[in-house]
Order: C-alpha cells, then structure tokens, then sequence
C-alpha cells in the first residue's frame, strides 16, 4: 500500500465576487475529496471552470477552503515545511523579462530557503534536465512559449521537492514542445516525485498519467485507473464524456 | 532570520526590477535634462543665481523621485497579482509580513538610488557654475528621502486595496500634497468648532507633516535632525503594520 501525501477531505471552496454595490458566492468546489499516492502520476481532468486550478491552489496554500480539510505530507499547506515539498507550475507562468532564466531561479531558489552554494550546484543541474542550458546567456523576453514553460518547471523542481503540482503544463505548447515536457514529467517521476497536473487535453493525460481524475461543476465526478480506461471502449474520451453529462 | 534572508532577497529583486525597467532610463535622462534646464533660469535669475540652481534643483529631485517611486509602489504588489507572479512567491515558504518587509524596503532603496544618482548631477551643475553646495546639502537630500519612505509605505498600503494602480497614485499625491500643508489645515481647523471640527481633526492624524522636512525653508530643530527620522520611521510602520494586516488573509 502506497503511502498518501496529500489528503483533501470534503473541501469547499466559495469566492465572494464584488461588483459595483454588489456581492455574489460562486461555489467552485463542493465535497471534495481526494488523496494522492506517493510515486503516481495523476491527472485533474476537467472542462473550463470545473475546478482544477481551485483544487491546485488549496495545495500549495494560495486560497483557503471555505469548508473541508487539506493536508500536504499531514501538514496545513500553508505551513513552510509543506511549502517546501511542493513545486508548482501555474499555468502560463511570468518571468521578468529583462532577467536571465539563471537570475530568475536564483530569486527563486532563495525564496525557498535554499543558501547561495546550493542554488549555484542546482541551477546548471536543473538547466540541463529542463533542456535551457543553451539558453542559458538569453533574456526571458527572447524566450518562446515553450521555453517559458521549461522555465516554469524548473524553478518547480530546483529545490528538489517531493511533489509536483503542475497547472496545465502543456497549454498552449507546440507538438515537439508537448513532446519534451512529456517525456520531462515521466523522467521526474522516475527519479521519485509524485506528480500532480492538470489539463484540458484528454490524450495527454492518456498518455502520462497512472490515475485521472475527472471533474464537473467542482465535484469530482470520477476517478479512473489507467487499466480502466485501457479496457474501455472509447478509452478515456468516452469515460470523460459520460462523467461531465452525468 | 529566515524572515529577514527573505525580505533581503525579496527587497533586491524588487529593487533590481524596478532598475532594468526601461521607463527608469526615461526618467534618468528627463531629470538630468531637467536639472540642467534649470540653469536657465538662474542664468535669468541674475544675483539669485546660487540660490534658484540649488532651490529647482532640489524640487525636480524630489518630484522626479516621488513619481517614479510612486509608480512603482503602486504597481509593485497589483502587478504581480495580475501576472499570477505572485503564485511563485506565495507556493514557496515565504511568509507575508517578510514579502510586504521585502517590497519596501526595494523602494526604500530605489529612492535613494535615484537621489544619489541626481544628486550628483546636480552637484555637477552646481561645480560647472562655480558655486559650492550649501551646508545642509546632504541633510536636504536625507530629508527629501524620508518624504519619499513615507509615501512609498503609503502607497503600498493603499495599492492593497485600491481598485487600480491609477486611483493608488492619485490617493499617495493627494496626501502628499496636503501633508505639505499640515500646519496651515491644523490653524484652520483649530478654528472649527463642533463635529466637523472634531471630524476634521481626526482625519488630520492619517495625513503625515511633510513639511516637517522642508529644510530649505526652515533649517533643522536642536533635535538635529533625528525627530524628522523618528517620526518617518513612525509612518512607516504604522503602514506596513497595517499592510501586513490587511495582506495577512490574501488569497491569490
């Protein structure tokens, strides 16, 4: 039996909007449970709106549930020391673009609390797996999408946690750069990370993931082992349909 | 310590930022042209020459810093919301008060940055006419830099829950602009009776005294100086105490 790092039990999540003179409550999560197993791939599945980015932000500490309970290696996410196990790729991720891709890991690196000669024997590291270290002299504005997006994963990754939760990291991305973010994913999980991500793409998920989750409306509607979905006429496209029109 | 290691590093990036933007070259080039214009009109100021050099040249150091401070202070929080930067920052063990500390402190330096760099320029101005600084030159300098901490720390404050980073600089101006007239505001309210009287005093307490530090016009109290220190360093944690408050519950 796997050990479980992440435990979210029946969380809720409501967002006060408001407008001129107004307030409004939009529930984006409701009863939410999940826990997620040391060393797998899962996968959030979802359409626009249905929660994922909401369940990825209780991880890492930068929303509060209204409701429910999250816990990250038995710890409060807001808490430094869950912080610390935890690399996170938003999506679509910002770097100042005067700065150097080794400049902006190295902000980040100390952010994590990492000290100056840690950060300087993990950057080449980290540039060499994300595959930046020929651009390493560049400036982020000379950087494409893709670059960006490597970028991303490794400030995730620099100081070397045990979970990674990733927010759509192939949005937007070219097939060749889809391609190497893939294979970049499936390699961290062969050095021991269990990995957390989210996306709209259902052949992308197909491809990396041990587990999928499958959400609507902020519920979770299904959960589907990869051995499911290889049986299943229609694969997991035909689960996924069949899930968000329930 | 981990509290001050991260504003450290937090207070370097944003200083670092704020440095390589392109308006900062902008602004750079427009206040040594500026200062140097202002030798137009000592030239036309005849006898008062010395004294109308020094006098712009103190009044565009300290406008060209309140603006770009200003813009920045305004910006700096808003604009990593809104790039999701911030997601970075806060999914990594960095704790909200250190964050807030780190902001500021980038501006703080920022401002004196900016005035180092014109100063000089106008010092040069000053060399090329051949006249010398005034004795409280350097002590003018610290005292425009202890306006723009004030306003900096402010701003702050007010972007963390302004509606844009336009409505945060029109508020920090307008409190500048009347903390320029504390004294003249406290006489005429002085002279207001009842609840509007009573009103007005209160609201007097949330605009600083900046004329406190204009020493072109008055020179120093006995307490040389360390009243005008104590009583920036006073604003300024009054505003990042609230700031903190305020950020302390953020969700991004």
């Amino acid at each position: 039996m796997k050990r479980v790092i992440v435990s979210i039990d029946g969380a809720g999540k409501i967002y006060h909007l408001r407008g001129l003179g107004r307030k409004m409550s939009v529930a984006a999560l409701s009863d939410f449970t999940l826990d997620i197993f040391e060393g797998e791939i899962l996968g959030l599945l979802g359409l626009n709106g249905a929660g994922k980015t909401t369940v990825m932000k209780l991880l890492t500490g930068l929303i509060f549930p209204t409701s429910g309970k999250v816990s990250v290696f038995g710890l409060d996410p807001r808490e430094p020391r869950a912080k610390n196990s935890i690399g996170f790729l938003p999506e679509l991720p910002y770097f100042p673009p005067h700065n150097t891709p080794y400049g902006a890991l190295r902000y980040y690196g100390l952010l994590s609390g990492m000290s100056g000669s840690a950060i300087a024997a993990a950057l080449p590291v980290v540039m060499e797996k994300v595959g930046l270290a020929p651009h390493a002299a560049k400036k982020i504005s000379e950087f494409s999408k893709g670059m960006l997006q490597r970028l991303g994963l490794a400030q995730a990754v620099l100081h070397s946690p045990e979970l990674l939760v990733l927010d759509e990291p192939v949005s937007g991305l070219d097939p060749l750069a889809i391609h190497d973010m893939r294979a970049l994913i499936s390699g961290m999980q062969a050095e021991g990370k269990t990995i957390f991500l989210s996306s709209h793409s259902i052949s992308e998920l197909e491809k990396i993931c041990d587990r999928v989750i499958i959400m609507a409306g902020g519920h979770k509607t299904l959960s589907v082992e990869r051995k499911n979905w290889e049986t299943a006429p229609g694969a997991l496209e035909s689960l996924f349909v069949e899930a968000v029109r329930r | 310590m981990k509290y001050l290691y991260t504003a450290r590093s937090v207070a370097a990036e944003t200083f670092r930022e704020s440095v390589k933007n392109r308006f900062f070259t902008v602004f750079a080039v427009f206040a040594a042209c500026a200062i140097y214009a202002s030798l137009l009109a000592g030239v036309m100021a005849i006898e008062e020459e010395a004294r109308v050099l020094s006098d712009l040249g103190f009044g565009l150091m300290e406008l060209m810093t309140l603006a770009y401070a200003l813009f920045h202070a305004a910006m700096a929080i808003p604009r990593e919301m809104e790039t999701k930067a911030i997601y970075l920052v806060f999914s990594r063990p960095v704790s909200r008060p250190a964050y807030m500390l780190g902001k500021a402190a980038g501006l703080y330096l920022l401002g004196a940055f900016m005035l180092a760099v014109m100063a000089a320029i106008h010092l040069s101005l000053l060399s090329l006419r051949g006249f010398p600084p005034c004795a409280a030159y350097f002590n003018i300098v610290a005292c425009i830099w202890l306006k723009i901490v004030i306003i900096i720390s402010l701003a702050l404050f007010i972007s963390l829950f302004s509606t844009s980073p336009v409505s945060t600089m029109v508020i920090s101006a307008v409190i500048w602009t009347l903390g320029h007239f504390t004294p003249e505001a406290r006489f005429l309210i002085e002279k207001a009776g009842g609840f509007s009287g009573a009103l007005l005093k209160g609201a007097a307490w949330m605009i600083p005294d900046l004329q406190l530090y204009n020493l072109r016009d008055a020179p120093l109290s006995a307490s040389g100086g360390w009243f005008q220190v104590f009583y920036a360093a006073l604003w300024a944690l009054a505003a990042y105490g609230a700031s903190v408050l305020l950020f302390r519950k953020k969700e991004f």
